[in-house]
């Protein structure tokens, strides 16, 4: 049947069925990301964690059922604005933070590209050759500030304000790091679409082996970008609150809680793209011959386990000082960066 | 003179931060590891309402008034407890009777009313301590709810009866010479 609808509109059907996989795989990953987080960190810190929510009092499910209880909870909660809240951008906050981190799972091959009936499909939301490339979801990315710094400055909340400043002035720091490590990539594979950066490693070995200095340094700043844990400014328990979503509560407060796990899991799809080898699977360079199947599991298995890194690190590491995270933003990760596109560089022109 | 604090000195090794995370991160899956492999009977974490921890020797909790084997009440109705008792939640009111056929018989007196109010009570133990009969005894229970104040105001049919099922007695029938005592109403989950 869905070879037939796709027949009838092939492009437009097959976009169709893209755009909703995708989204829904988005939708329906972070969501049990919070469970991982949970359960996760319980497990890290010896502790047992959140087991009791039942579905119909009876079926456990290792506590999966908190996942749904929390959904459900969010949306019967009184949705409360504060009274000198700036109302219309209190409102388009959250769908701020939330949106950018969706967008930038886009133009990510989850798979390899294949031919059915002479056409090719890409596994992709944006076919390759776009023009874009990579380069975009890295400006969506730095989009994602903008939730955080609306949300806020509209609460008008003294704790949300430093938080949002905080978050936009880390956020800002490590976009440098960022851009630079990836910038020497490029340079190596000479191209910036996502497909030439795969194929690429595909043939010559991830770029973690390749460009490990790279690679540290993408992979902090992604930490600071998707403001996890050590790099939680926007928010602080102790010093101001929640920070910017302090004010936020029931489903607003759930779409930017789902916006921070979608951004972990873009996030890491990006470095499984970019430092992982993409869909590419491990110890073969027989890129032709690999099932269409077999590509997407690598690719998810590659992507899980770097959501779980993401987990893993955050209970692991305590959280940084202010000073000393925009010492490490600007003293530590620009120089390295630098020196990792300077070598590279030198590298490919020697 | 203010307090020097000494900076510390890392070493560049622990300045490089990566090898100290790793070795974080190394631990953290440690525990992970052995968290996720532990039974869940033999975790940290004592999971209560099926689990319960086995109280120590000399835990004060509820209090018991204990009987003979035939039923009869021990406590002689001699107020030392109601007099040791520093928070003053002992309500005693002494009846006569003799009926020989009870252990207790040649006593002849008892407690009509034998009331502890259990939110006043501090379980410090001294009405164990005073009782010249050995007839009142903190045991181990420390589940002590309910939805009114008047329902932890045990009477004596209460105290004869907190640890009847854990013991595995039979639980002593309303004796119709009592005044009724208030409904225990303990939340049993
Ligand atoms: S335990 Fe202490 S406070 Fe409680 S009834 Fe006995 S003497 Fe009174
Ligand atoms: S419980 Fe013991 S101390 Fe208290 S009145 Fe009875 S016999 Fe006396």
């Amino acid at each position: 049947m869905i070879l037939g609808i796709l027949s009838l509109a092939p492009e437009l059907s097959w976009m169709l069925i893209k755009v909703l996989v995708c989204i829904g795989f988005l939708m329906l990953l972070a969501p049990p990301l919070t469970w991982v987080e949970r359960r996760g960190s319980a497990m890290i810190q010896d502790r047992i964690g959140p087991n009791r929510a039942a579905l119909f009092g009876k079926i456990k499910i290792l506590g999966l059922a908190h996942v749904l209880a929390d959904g459900l909870k969010f949306f019967f909660k009184e949705d409360l604005i504060p009274k000198d809240a700036n109302r219309a951008l209190f409102w388009i906050a959250p769908a701020l933070a939330f949106i950018p981190a969706l967008l930038g799972f886009a133009v990510i091959p989850v798979g390899r590209s294949f031919e059915l009936e002479g056409t090719t499909y890409h596994l992709s939301l944006i076919d390759p050759n776009n023009g874009m490339g990579l380069l975009y979801p890295l400006a969506i990315g730095g989009l994602a500030v903008y939730g955080v710094l609306v949300a806020a400055w509209s609460s008008n909340n003294k704790w949300s304000i430093l938080g949002g400043m905080r978050a936009s002035a880390q956020m800002v720091s490590y976009e440098l790091g960022l851009g630079l490590s990836v910038i020497a990539l490029f340079v190596t594979v000479g191209g910036y679409d996502p497909h030439q950066v795969i194929l690429d490693q595909v043939q010559h070995g991830w770029y973690l082996w390749r460009q490990p200095l790279g690679f540290l340094v993408f992979f902090v700043c992604q930490f600071a970008e998707t403001n996890r844990l050590p790099f939680d400014f926007a928010e602080g328990e102790s010093e101001i609150v929640a920070g910017f979503h302090t004010e936020f509560g029931s489903m607003k407060f759930g779409l930017m809680g789902l916006a921070e796990y979608v951004h972990i899991i873009v996030a890491s799809a990006l470095i499984v793209t970019l430092y992982l080898g993409g869909w590419s699977i491990p110890f073969s360079r027989d890129g032709d011959s690999w099932p269409v199947l077999a590509t997407v599991a690598s690719f998810l298995a590659k992507l899980l386990f770097l959501c779980w890194v993401f987990v893993w690190v955050r209970w692991t590491l305590p959280r940084f000082r202010y000073d000393q995270l925009m010492h490490i933003g600007w003293k530590i990760m620009f120089p390295l960066s630098l020196i990792n596109l300077v070598v590279n560089a030198w590298w490919l022109t020697r | 003179m203010a307090i020097l604090v000494k900076k510390v000195q890392l070493s560049w090794w622990d300045r490089l931060y990566f090898p100290a995370v790793l070795k974080g991160m190394w631990v953290t899956f440690g525990h992970f590891i052995r968290q996720l492999l532990t039974p869940t009977s033999k975790r940290f974490t004592i999971q209560y309402p099926e689990m319960k921890k086995e109280m120590p020797e000399g835990y004060r909790g509820l209090h018991e008034l204990k009987q003979f084997e035939d039923g009869s009440i021990k406590c002689v109705a001699c107020f030392m407890c109601q007099e040791a008792c520093p928070a003053r939640c002992i309500t005693i009111e002494a009846e006569e009777f003799s009926d020989l056929n009870f252990t207790q018989g040649y006593e002849e007196k008892r407690p009509k009313i034998f009331k502890i109010d259990m939110l006043r009570c501090i379980y410090c133990g001294m009405c164990e301590e005073a009782c010249p009969k050995d007839a009142i005894w903190l045991r181990k229970d420390y589940e002590l709810a309910a939805y009114d104040r008047l329902s932890l105001n045990y009477g004596k049919w209460d105290l004869m009866n907190t640890y009847a099922v854990t013991d595995g007695k039979p639980v002593q029938s309303e004796d119709n010479e009592l005044p009724p005592s208030p409904p225990r109403n303990f939340v049993t989950m």
